[in-house]
Order: structure tokens, then sequence, then C-alpha cells
């Protein structure tokens, strides 16, 4: 069985708890990137913070089960590439990818209702890049076979 | 959405009283983003408009503001605030508070350019602003809880680990008079503004918002970052002393050498004790990480953990030099990890860390000449260097029980109770506790927190000039109009609500950089000159406020202690600007600002020359 090459390792943004600073820069270089606006509803990633020093980034990790593919009653979620890609045609905009994720790496753009999930910028992620503290580097992991 | 020639602005102000529930929409017009520009400028004028300045501050018409300006939720370094104003309770004058916080830029996703926040709800309350959706909802649960859990316990019950949640802690419920306001672990700390959303009983205000903010010319506003991002690097204290650091690194300068640390409630200027709370010890012994404000890459606040000695577990985000200067030096206490105990507990329950201990090293100095003895202080005595009494009366303060009822007033209230001649020594302007930038070593600061609006407050008039030389801090010629263009940069900063860390490289007073930065957001094609009026159009807005509340030229002046008594040792050792010196200063102050020599008062040809008509013939016959 021939495996494309791009799919024997898969991407993940890394994040580095005792490097983030809670600026939420990604937010916006990720909402920049994509819709040319500064906000943060529309970003694909997402920092939290519970406690002091409890940080946390949501966003999709690539993880080898892939519990939102198989939730979509729609089929319109599908992986390619190292991404979860959403084939708009076929999504209802029902939001059970959102509930299925355990990272909590998916939300609905607030207009459209389209599901919003981590592309990597065509391999070069802009939050990685505007990071002014490296705390999100892109690592590559090996690919699970199925 | 209301559609504006300009950018950076929603159009819309969000109006909420709390007496009967009823939220309306406040257009905001060109004319007038142009004319007040955002943050400080909106508030003064809607707080000037609405609130009758004679009215008690705790008075359910006394007004909340809690305002954006054209900076909020954009990628621009040291914007990432919000701004809170409101009649102070401390002062009786008008006053703001300006914080670090993602609920600034929420507030723009969430469409509004700010709320204005009136009356009085019947039971605990806080505020949900979700877009266009605006609830009033029981904070009956959350009312004597602590800031922290208080954010967490909203969040939850929104169901958004995203919300941005401003708190107050048991001290604001409980109207202590330098209550805060907590976002995240930053506070918009100062006057008591905590203090008047308890009067109200307005535990938080929490918004979300699915929107987004513009600029006016984006390749302009682009070239302005890459401008920012290379010159950032060459001023020392954005490229490493912030970054390191953060603002701790000042004691060990402003102590060695300016000899200007206020020590034991400024009974000297030089504290033995500095190493124990200088930024390097705090660097190398509790740092734990760096934590920004939004979009700020700075990142000058720090995280320290304590983690050996008495206070071992404790863990804050800060003290921030003035807290230091507060609990350390003010205090006679040189352990960093007291500081760091002290400066969480007062985040969490809701107190102004410089008035609580500026306002501590007062009763400790009482003590000392014996105008309190422990009968009057609960059994315990007030002794300086004592960091337990810093540690447990946080709470006590905040809870009102024992002598914290009375430190609960401020210094100046206090000293009226106390009597003897402690007012002399209560380090307070306009009854506002004087932060860490010494008035007797810095000329500038002499006059600057004399002429405040909002009395003893280090972003009035700036120090950071006079520290770096580029105005002598011991000359007087010259001094009125240096502090003047500090007073009007600061001005512009609060509109903007954006930090003033970035005097350095834009100007500590209003430069062409300023316009530059502000004309690609906006689009206004302010030219030099008419941002110059808007500074000075709040400032004479804020001062007519004032002069209302029965503010006049007597009052602009210092504690007894920093006009009578010069510096006894140290690098500024004899100096203090004298009464005859300020009056001086002051003299050209207010013949610059087109001011009544005699009474301070806006006269009315200047306040006509700013389009302030109305504000004329408000203060006619005064």
């Amino acid at each position: 069985m021939s495996v494309v090459l791009t799919q024997e390792k898969k991407p993940l943004i890394r994040f580095d708890v005792q490097k983030c600073a809670f600026c939420k820069i990604c937010e916006l270089s990720c909402t920049k990137c994509h819709y040319g606006k500064y906000g943060d509803a529309l970003s694909r990633i997402t920092i939290i913070r519970k406690s002091p020093l409890m940080f946390r980034s949501l966003i999709c990790t690539r993880c080898d089960k892939r519990f939102c593919i198989p939730a979509c009653p729609t089929k319109a979620l599908s992986y390619k590439g190292g991404n979860i890609v959403v084939d708009e045609k076929l999504c209802n905009s029902c939001g059970d990818c959102v509930k299925a994720c355990p990272f909590h790496g998916i939300k609905l753009h607030p207009g459209t209702k389209m599901p919003l999930i981590c592309d990597l910028c065509d391999g070069d992620p802009s939050c990685v890049k505007a990071c002014p503290k490296s705390a999100l580097t892109l690592i590559w992991l090996p690919e699970v076979k199925k | 959405m209301i559609n504006m020639r300009y950018s950076g602005y929603k159009g819309r102000i969000l109006r909420a009283n709390l007496t009967n529930k009823k939220t309306s929409t406040i257009e905001v017009t060109d004319e007038f983003a142009r004319k007040y520009l955002g943050g400080n400028g909106f508030a003064v004028r809607y707080i000037f408009d609405m609130v009758n300045p004679r009215m008690d501050a705790y008075d359910p018409t006394n007004v909340v503001a809690m305002m954006t300006g054209p900076f909020q939720g954009l990628n621009i370094p040291t914007a990432g605030k919000y701004y809170m104003a409101t009649k102070s309770p401390l002062t009786n004058g008008y006053f703001d508070s300006v914080s670090g916080g993602h609920i600034g830029a929420k507030i723009k996703y969430a469409g509004y350019d700010g709320f204005l926040i009136t009356g009085r709800a019947d039971k605990p309350t806080y505020l949900l602003v979700d877009d266009d959706k605006v609830e009033f909802r029981s904070a009956e649960k959350l009312w004597g809880r602590l800031t922290g859990e208080t954010q967490e316990a909203i969040k939850e019950e929104v169901g958004d680990p995203n919300l941005c949640v401003s708190a107050i802690g048991p001290a604001g419920e409980n109207r202590v008079r330098y209550a805060c306001v907590i976002t995240e672990y930053r506070a918009a700390g100062r006057g008591g503004v905590g203090a008047v959303m308890g009067s109200k009983n307005l535990k938080a205000v929490a918004v979300r918002g699915s929107g987004t903010n513009q600029v006016a010319d984006p390749a302009k506003f682009e070239e302005w970052i890459n401008w920012y991002n290379v010159e950032a690097k060459k001023i020392p204290s954005l490229a490493t002393g912030l970054p390191t650091y953060g603002t701790p690194a000042l004691v060990a300068s402003i102590n060695n050498m300016f000899g200007a640390l206020g020590t034991r409630n400024h009974q000297g200027e030089v504290f033995e004790g500095w190493e124990g709370i200088s930024g390097e010890t705090l660097k190398k012994n509790y740092w734990n990480k760096d934590t920004a404000c939004p979009a700020c890459p700075i990142a000058c606040s720090k995280l320290f953990t304590v983690k050996e000695g008495k206070w071992k577990g404790a863990i804050s985000e800060g003290p921030e030099y003035e807290t230091i200067y507060a609990f350390g030096s003010m205090c006679g206490i040189s352990d960093a990890g007291a500081l760091i105990k002290t400066d969480s507990l007062c985040d969490e329950w809701g107190l102004d860390t410089i008035s609580y201990g500026v306002m501590l090293s007062f009763m400790m100095e009482c003590s000392q000449r014996g105008l309190v003895t422990k009968e009057n202080t609960d059994g315990v005595e007030f002794k300086f260097g004592n960091d337990d009494i810093l540690v447990n009366y946080v709470e006590k303060t905040a809870r009102r029980t024992g002598i914290g009822d009375l430190m609960a007033e401020g210094s100046l209230r206090a000293a009226r109770v106390i009597g003897g001649d402690s007012e002399r020594f209560a380090i307070q302007v306009k009854g506002l506790e004087v932060p860490g930038h010494s008035a007797r070593a810095l000329r500038g600061m002499a006059l600057g927190y004399s002429t405040a609006t909002r009395g003893g407050s280090h972003h009035d008039a700036r120090p950071t000039g006079e520290y770096a030389g580029a105005s002598d801090r011991k000359a007087i010629e010259g001094k009125a109009p240096w502090v003047i263009g500090t007073q009007q940069m600061t001005t512009i900063g609060d509109s903007l609500v954006q930090c003033h860390f970035l005097e350095r490289l834009l100007g500590f007073t209003l430069t062409q950089k300023f316009v530059d930065m502000i004309n690609p957001v906006t689009g206004f094609g302010y030219t030099l000159s008419e941002l110059v009026d808007v500074a000075e159009r709040v400032l004479d807005l804020e001062r007519a406020f004032n002069v209302m509340t029965g503010i006049r030229r007597k009052d602009d002046t210092l504690p007894r202690r920093f006009l009578e008594e010069p510096i006894p040792e140290g690098p500024s050792k004899g100096m203090n600007t004298d009464e005859p010196t300020l009056n001086r200063m002051l003299d050209e102050f207010y013949t610059i600002k087109g001011w009544h020599r005699r009474t301070g008062i806006p006269a009315k040809e200047k306040l006509v020359r700013m389009g302030l008509e109305d504000v004329a013939t408000a203060l006619e016959g005064l």
C-alpha cells in the first residue's frame, strides 16, 4: 500500500504554557490571515486562562481519533493533507463536530455558522509567526497508519 | 450598525440603567469622535452631561463609564486596555482608571465603543453583554466572593471560557473608598471605581462579541506597525527593561540614583532594604513567567511565585513598581514574599494596592508618633516593617472590620478622624494617595500631582521624562509648560486607551509621532495642533467638572510634608518644592492653560476656543 508523503507525518501546533503570555496575538493574526479583519470570534485558535498559571490553547490537534469526522451527520468533514477539511456544500451547521471535539478545537463562524478549523495557513501558520514569545511551534509527528 | 466615516469606532455607546433594567444606545457621531477621540474624551463628556457634580459619588445617578478608544481590538502594541471613569468617592472629583484586560477588545467586538451604567439594582446584579443582547443577571450567589472566583463562576454560568469579566471584590461591595475593578489579573485600581460599582449593586460586567474592528488605511497602518517593530527595539526600556524585569526594574534606579523612593511614609526617600524588593531580586528568586496585556508583545507583567519562607505558596501577577513602593519601602518591608502575597490578596479582595499601602504606612506613622495606640488598632501595634499587618489587613479593610473600617476611608479622611497634626503626613493629593514618583525629587511631579484631575496620580503628569533627563528635574523655569505637555500626552493616551510606556518612543509630550499613529487607524487626518486641542478640551472638561464639585486653586497643593520637609538624606538630599515655589509654578501653569490665576477656573475665552460653549455657560457665576 502506498502512502502519500504528506500523510506520513502530521502537523501539530505545539503550545508552550510556560512561554505563553496570554497576549492573544495568535488569535488576532489568525483572524487577520483568514479574513483580513481584527477580531477573535473568527480565530481558529483560542487561548484561555483559568487561573494565574493555567493556560490552554484550543486548536485542532489533528488527533489520531478524529472524533469530529464520524460525528458529522452529513459527512462534510474529511482528513486531507494533515488538515480536517470542511465541505461547505454538505455542512448543515448542526455543530455536532464542535461538541464531539474533546480539545475544543472547533467553533462555528458566528456569521455563516460553518465550522472553523485550523488549516495551517498553507503550511506556514500565521499564529506561529506572530507569537512574540515563541510559545507556538509547528512540529511534525508520525502519522498513525490506519 | 451605524455607519461612520471614521474607523476604529462602532458608532454606539450602550447605556444601561440598573434601577429599571432598561438599556438604550447613544449614537457616536463622526463629529463627536473627532472632537473627543475616545476613552477619556468620551467618558468625560458623557459624565459631565449626565452626572450632577455636587451629588454624592454613591448616589444612584452617578455613572460608571467603561470605555474604549479607536485602538482596542486591533493589534496595536500597548493598547490592550480598557478605561473606566466615574465621580470618585475618594476625591469627589472626576476620576478615571485604565487597566489591561481583554474586555476592551471584547467591547469593540460586541459592537460598542463603551458602556455607561447608571442607577442602582435592588439586588446584586451582573451585566452580560453578548453582541446586541444585554442581560441584567442575578449576582446574589456571587456577592461576597473574591474577584478570581467571581470571574470563573460567571464564565461557567454563561458557558464560555473565553468570556471577559470585570468584577469587584468584597472591598467594592463594602464601599472601601479605594476599591478597584479586576479583569483577569489586571486592575482598574485607583479612585474607587469598584466602590461605585458596589454602591450600584453591580458585581461584574461580562462581555463577549462576535464582531471585528477595522482600520481606515490598512497599508499605512501596516507601515506604522513595521516602524514600531524596528524602532521599539532601539529603546532599551521597551526592548529589554520592561520585557525582562517589568516595572520593578525601577526600584534600583529610583532608590539609588535618584534617592526618590518614598520610605516609611516619606520620612525618607532612600530605603536601606531596597535590594530585597528590587526588580533583580524578584526576577532571580520569584519570577515564574511573563504575561501581557492583549496584543502587546512587550509582556511587561511578571507572574511571581514564592517558593520558600514565610509566604511560601503565594502567587501573583505583580507586584508592579508602584505596589512595591506602597507595600515595601513605604511600610518598611523588604521581604518580597510578603509583597507578592499582599498583591494577590488585594486583587482578590478588590483593593487598590497604592492607596492600601500608603494608607497603611500612614497608620504606621500615626502609631510611631503615638497618635494611635494598640487600643485603637485591634490590639495590634502598627509598626513599620511588620509584614503580618500588611497581609492581614487586606481582608479586614475589605470587610471594614475593626480599624479596617477607618482604613477603608483613605488617608485624608482617616487623618481627619485621628486628628493631631496627622494630616500633615497623610501622603495624598485631593484625597488620592500619592504613588512612587517623588514630588520632592522631581519638580514636575510637584506641579503635576497638584494640578492633576485625579490628584496623586502618576498617569496625569508623567515622571519618565524627568528620570530620562528630558526635563531637568530640579528646574523651576519651564516646568509649567513641561507638565502641561505631559498631561496632554497622557490624556491622548487615555483617550486612545493606550499604555504610556510608549512615551520614550513617541514623546514625553505630544509629537507628530502620535499623529502618525492615530491617523492611519481613524482616518481623521489630524494635525498636531488639532490633537493638542483635543487633549486641552478633555482636560478643561475634567477641570470644569471638578470646579463644579468645589475644587479651586487652594486644592491644587501637596501634602504639608512635601512642602515643608526637604528630603533628609541621599542623592536628592535637601530637595523639595516649598509653597512659594509651587505658587510661582501654579501662576505660570494657569496662565498657559487659560484658567483664572486666582481661582483655577477655566476662563470663558479658553472654553469657547475649545468648542465648549455649554461648559462656559455652566461655569458662569462660579
